[in-house]
């Protein structure tokens, strides 16, 4: 019974924010930091230092970053110290959180963007 | 080889005058930098925010801040290119960098004399490969 409950601990993290159990290895074998339903990670490494961090707190997704090699990064925000983290996106990723962070700018432009449109 | 038509150790040359031009410590270039990625000089009063710390013409910026905006206590001093932009929940734009030289992020709200242009170009990047965003799209 303890072997199951250390198996789980080990393969597997509960999200911080919605509360979903995941694989801590995406399906095609890549290391996930993240939950792939709301995207939301949590704050264990130090980037700034190195190391692990003490801070743990969530890290709410806020922008997506494309790479050259036009690969998409998520960028997280730690909610209690506000230190930034990118990481890259896995294939079972929540597509509609995704794409709703790439156009969220768009939907509310500091200028009008119809003036770009006459250059 | 220098010319010694004088005894040594009587010098009677003055010692160089102390510099009275000040140009960036305190004197008229200290509100000014000038950008890593464009060269352009900028001048630190921005429309629209007090804390500017990019170009307004290419959005670059140089890692000097460690934790805490404004410290200038990190050593490493790389270029910092703008990655991507995101929206506060009260509607302003941020610019979000990356240093190129330790990868380290931040982020900065965009200034009123930014350039329109570099920041729609920014936010559109992740709808540029429009085989990943109607990849993205159908399988929604």
């Amino acid at each position: 019974m303890s072997n199951t409950a250390n198996t789980l601990k080990i393969h597997t993290f509960t999200c911080a924010w919605c509360g979903l159990t995941a694989t801590k290895t995406a399906s095609d074998g890549s290391l996930r930091n993240h939950c792939p339903s709301c995207l939301h990670s949590q704050h264990v490494s130090d980037h700034v230092e190195g190391g692990p961090s003490e801070c743990d707190g969530r890290m709410s997704p806020i922008a997506i970053a494309v790479l050259r090699t036009g690969d998409w990064m998520l960028i997280h925000r730690c909610v209690r110290c506000d230190e930034l983290t990118s990481n890259p996106v896995c294939a079972d990723d929540n597509q509609l959180i995704l794409m709703r962070m790439a156009v969220r700018p768009l939907a509310q432009p500091p200028f009008p963007l119809e003036a770009l449109g006459s250059l | 080889m220098p010319r010694r038509t004088r005894p040594r150790g009587h010098d009677d040359r003055r010692s160089q005058r102390r510099k009275d031009v000040l140009h960036e410590a305190s004197g008229h270039r200290a509100n000014d930098f000038r950008c890593a990625g464009c060269r352009l000089d900028v001048s630190l009063h921005a429309p629209g925010t007090a804390h500017r710390n990019h170009c307004p013409q290419c959005l670059a910026s140089l890692h000097v801040d460690r934790r805490i905006p404004g410290d200038r206590a990190s050593e490493c001093r790389g270029r910092m290119e703008a990655v991507a932009v995101f929206t506060r929940p009260d509607g302003e734009w941020m610019i979000v960098h990356q240093c190129l030289s330790c990868g380290e992020l931040s982020s900065n709200r965009i200034a009123g004399d930014d350039n329109a242009l570099a920041l729609v170009r920014l936010a559109l990047r992740p709808l540029h490969d429009t085989d990943r965003a109607s990849r993205t799209l159908i399988n929604l």
